[in-house]
């Protein structure tokens, strides 16, 4: 029992600082833009699939390091030419194409490289067990994620503010106009910020494509769940999305990993059904199975008893 | 415009609707017409949501699914005799199902339009798509579940087995959603939806709930996609968890988005579009999404009021009897941009052919001769020389014919 | 006795206090005008009243009745109408329909999907008839967005009393108009509150002057005088904090 509460713990905590990645870049830019970039699980998946490129010519680790720098300037692109544009038609327009941004970019990533799973592999040199728990093995890389994760995280903390270009992007978050008045170039900055946001999520993409596989439904299968995180962690709160993160990574692990399901809760109150009820199905989840939906739960409940999320601004 | 001249347009597209099938009688025909009733019913009723509305929803697709699968269940119990009755009932069965739902849903996630609606839309969609693997009973799985139209009652002696037979049927439907939907916007919650959308705050000012005529237009929009649901059901007597989830969602989004969110008639022009993209287009190619992924965002950057709305851009000038004076203009434009975009397609089919040749426009073309993409990206080049070229006198055209000189203000 | 009616209302948004208890009580067919200087809490008491805000505490009270932390559809419906300072109209209706819309809920129509707007007579009469008040007929088929800034001052007018309530609240409704303008807006509000119950936050002294039966000046969240007009002209406080050196046209 107590290996898998361990195992499940690591796993989730990997996943959580995974999930955190991608919903910083999101906050960033919901916080700075006002706008959910729906294509972000996108600008991860191009970062696996670059990242996967490059490693077959020049390695993994080069793959690390430019691959985000690709994603990076790509998103920097997208904002100064299409998003910049789209942002006097309003808030729905700008939803919609970044909705459409995301459609376009699976598409263009299916064109280029196909829609075959990608064997992108982890370094040989992290091919390791780190540490070996009542048999079971924890890999020296999914080590190496947390330790980027944290690593990424720190920085960005440190950047945000301890910095002077930290500071201004603080405050361009809250009153861009009073910043562009006092001479700096916001659009510049919007350019910058989304930038650095996207470069997160195709990291991110580039260090879970070996664990997640690299294949063309990974933005699908995160996409939602980084949405509900941000929901969940409050709109525009780093340290929410951070604890959402966290909480739905072991969540889900811990809901894989456990064997309960409702045929035990039932048995407490002695209720027995045969297997042939009309609702059989409901009788017989079991909490591995809706795993995958506990998220969405979590965020219809939130939204329906504290809509502004764990952390968020309240309204009035 | 006058009461005639709106009975004449209703009458012009019943008339249309019915005589269709004679134009074009072939069975693929006949099958992409079922396929645009179906598209027109579904992307009507997001655009009660969005156009009408101002709710952005990314979990559409939820009331058109369950409609579906209540109407295959109908189906089914049709067959097995449990039921009775004629099958031009099912697509009502499957909008009573989708409006039950939207209610259900609709009470908690109402209260809010924006960003929250539709993250809560995404999350509600996702979660009952995900829901539709787990409870098998009723989704059946993976595999869907698939039913009968040719069971129950026959209808004038009906049975509904030929393709033809359910198009009428379907653009009978389709003829009363449309009017029913159009007197929506007619009526006092109608009117109310368009002014929440502009002005939440206000419209609460002036004695109403925001959330209230929020929720009353999810429903009807619930009910509507339950019958395009229904519709779906009759056509290909089969559905399965794909019917529920984001992509379709995502599809209707484009279709009402395309063809114009601020006007009645933009979904339709949508729904056709993408019909005739989705069953034409993709014979042609693979990449027929990709297009799509361009057009779509092209028309978000440029056309954002799609393309009813650069319809009805051309209304003032219309009606000033300066329409003629645009067409030059239109075309020293228009041409080079269409040879741009062509000259475009033809590189993108050439980077992804596989095999030795590619077959377009009716031109067999060798991916391997450099000669032939020097050729195309010239062609492609000039083309766009040319279209920057003439945009600056289509503008000076287009101010021309809209400018209404002081004296006629 | 008192038509509308402030008890001691205080609002805090969290640690600052913007208005500090503040009493006031209306009589029906008052003419009554609130002045002060800006950032006395003027738009916030307006929030207050028409259930924008919720109350720290107090309590507000339409013909006796508690309205204090209700939703603006609610008091709305109870016969209190409000303008607002920036226009505030729903732009892509026209003009017609605008107004059309704010009568919508006093005719008793309610949420009702079973009638078809365009043959409710009786209603598109008086919404006819709103817009000849305000001097828009012409403008009728008119998108609201794209009307000139003092028409849609008058638009906001409009949709404010087309509900037939009994009280009207005016937020700056001369705001940025030129003198002529203002004249006539001035002389519009003075016909379409004939018999009702006017409030009006107004900057222009000599407005004020001329339309108010009694003024209350607010400065800092406080009321620090609540009188007639010529009581009030001769306030030190209220001169001291407010007027300053007023050349009054006597």
């Amino acid at each position: 029992m107590l290996d898998v509460l361990i195992f499940a713990t690591l796993n989730g905590v990997v996943t959580g600082l995974l999930l955190f990645m991608l919903a910083a870049g999101l906050t960033l830019i919901f916080s700075m833009m006002g706008v959910l970039n729906f294509a972000h699980a996108s600008f991860y998946m191009l970062g696996a699939y670059c990242a996967y490129s490059i490693s077959l010519y020049l390695g993994f680790w080069v793959g690390l390091l430019v691959a985000p720098l690709l994603v990076g300037v790509l998103g920097a692109l997208i904002e100064r030419y299409g998003l910049r544009r789209v942002h006097q038609s309003g808030h729905v327009a700008e939803l919609v194409f970044t909705f459409g941004l995301a459609f376009l970019i699976e598409e263009s990533i299916q064109f280029f490289w196909g829609r075959d799973t990608k064997n992108y592999q982890s370094p040989d040199i992290l091919d390791f067990a780190l540490f070996t728990l009542f048999g079971q093995e924890f890999s020296a890389y999914r080590g190496f994620m947390i330790a980027i994760s944290v690593g990424i995280f720190i920085g960005l903390y440190f950047v945000l503010t301890r910095t002077r270009i930290g500071i201004i992007i603080q405050a361009a978050i809250t009153h861009p106009k009073t910043v562009a008045n006092l001479g700096h170039n916001v659009p510049l900055i919007f350019m910058g910020v989304f930038g650095a946001g996207t470069a997160l999520a195709g990291l991110a993409g580039v260090i879970a494509g070996p664990v997640l596989t690299t294949f063309p439904g990974m933005a699908v299968v995160l996409g939602s769940i980084v949405f509900v995180i941000v929901v969940i962690g409050g709109l525009g709160s780093l340290a929410g999305a951070f604890i959402a993160s966290l909480l739905i990574g072991l969540l889900q692990s811990y809901a894989i990993a456990s064997d309960v399901g409702m045929q035990d809760l039932l048995n407490v109150f002695g209720i027995d059904f045969p297997y042939d009820h009309p609702l059989a199905d409901l009788w017989g989840l079991t909490l591995p199975q809706i795993a995958p939906i506990l998220p969405f739960l979590l965020l219809i409940l939130v939204l329906i008893f504290r809509p502004t999320g764990l952390l968020g601004k309240r309204e009035e | 415009m006058t009461l005639l001249r709106k009975l004449s347009v209703w009458v012009a597209y019943l008339a249309a609707l019915l005589l269709l099938p004679q134009l074009f009688d072939s069975i693929l025909a006949i099958s992409v017409f079922n396929q645009m009733a179906i598209a027109i019913v579904f992307a009507l009723s997001y655009n009660m949501l969005l156009g009408q509305g101002g709710m952005l929803s990314f979990g559409h697709a939820v009331y058109f699914g369950m409609g579906g699968f209540l109407a295959v269940h109908a189906l089914l119990m049709l067959e097995t005799e449990t039921a009775h009755f004629s099958i031009i009932w099912i697509p009502l069965i499957g909008g009573l199902f989708g409006l039950l739902a939207a209610i259900f849903i609709g009470s908690f996630s109402t209260r809010k339009a924006g960003t929250v609606f539709a993250m809560i839309s995404l999350g509600i969609g996702e979660l009952i798509a995900a829901s539709s693997l787990i409870f098998v009973d009723f989704f059946g799985g993976e595999a869907g579940i698939s039913g009968d139209r040719t069971y129950g009652p026959t209808f004038f002696g009906i049975d509904f087995a030929q393709n033809v037979e359910v198009y009428y049927l379907a653009s009978g439907w389709v003829f009363i959603s449309t009017v029913f939907m159009y007197l929506f916007i007619q009526t006092p919650v109608g009117r109310m939806a368009n002014a929440v959308r502009d002005n939440p705050v206000r419209a609460e000012f002036i004695g109403y709930s925001a959330r209230h005529v929020r929720f009353i237009s999810f429903c009807a929009s619930g009910l509507f996609a339950g019958i395009a649901g229904g519709l779906f059901a009759l056509n290909y007597e089969f559905i399965t968890e794909e019917n529920l989830n984001a992509a379709t969602s995502g599809r209707v989004l484009l279709m009402a988005y395309i063809g114009g969110l601020g006007y009645f008639i933009g979904p339709i022009i949508g729904a056709v579009l993408l019909t005739l993209m989705n069953s034409l287009l993709s014979n042609y190619t693979e990449l027929w999404m990709l297009y799509l992924g361009i057009l779509f965002l092209l028309t978000v950057m440029f056309l954002p009021r799609g393309f009813a709305g650069f319809i009805m851009m051309h209304q003032l000038a219309w009606v000033r009897g300066k329409l003629r004076d645009l067409v030059v203009p239109y075309l020293m434009t228009g041409i080079p941009a269409v040879i741009f975009m062509l000259s475009l397609i033809a590189l993108i089919e050439l980077v992804h052919a596989e095999e030795a040749s590619l077959h377009i426009y009716g031109l067999t073309l060798d991916p391997a001769a450099a000669g032939t993409w020097i050729a195309l990206l010239l062609i492609a080049t000039a083309a766009l020389f040319g279209t920057r070229r003439s945009l600056p006198q289509l503008r000076a055209a287009w101010d021309t014919a809209n400018h209404i000189p002081d004296e006629e203000r | 006795m008192a038509i509308l009616s402030l008890k001691n209302v205080h609002k805090s948004f969290g640690n600052t206090q913007i208005i500090r208890g503040v009493s006031l009580d209306i009589e029906q067919g008052e003419k009554h005008a609130i002045i002060g200087p800006n950032g006395a809490g003027k738009s916030t008491l307006y929030h207050l009243i028409s259930g924008l805000y919720r109350v720290t505490s107090g309590t507000i009270e339409l013909r006796q009745q508690p309205i204090h932390n209700r939703a603006p559809y609610e008091i709305s419906r109870l016969g209190l109408a409000r303008s607002f300072q920036v226009t505030n109209i729903f732009p892509r209706l026209n003009v017609f329909e605008n107004v059309r819309c704010a009568l919508l809920w006093s005719h008793g129509f309610r949420y009702s999907f079973w009638h078809l707007l365009g043959r409710q007579g009786e209603l598109n009469d008086s919404a006819m008839h709103v817009l000849d008040q305000i001097g828009l007929k012409d403008k009728a088929r008119y998108p609201a967005g794209e009307l000139a800034y003092a028409q849609q001052r008058a638009l906001e007018l409009g949709i404010a009393i087309a509900s037939g309530a009994e009280v009207i609240m005016l937020d700056e409704p001369v705001a940025g108009m030129s003198h002529s303008e203002a004249e006539n807006a001035v002389q519009l509000i003075r016909r379409i509150t004939e018999g009702k119950t006017l409030i009006m936050v107004e900057h222009d002294m000599n407005i004020v002057f001329d339309v108010a039966d009694r003024i209350t000046v607010l400065v800092y969240g406080e009321v620090i005088a609540s009188d007639v007009p010529a009581a009030i002209r001769g306030n030190p406080k209220v001169q001291e904090a407010y007027l300053g050196e007023v050349a009054t046209s006597a």
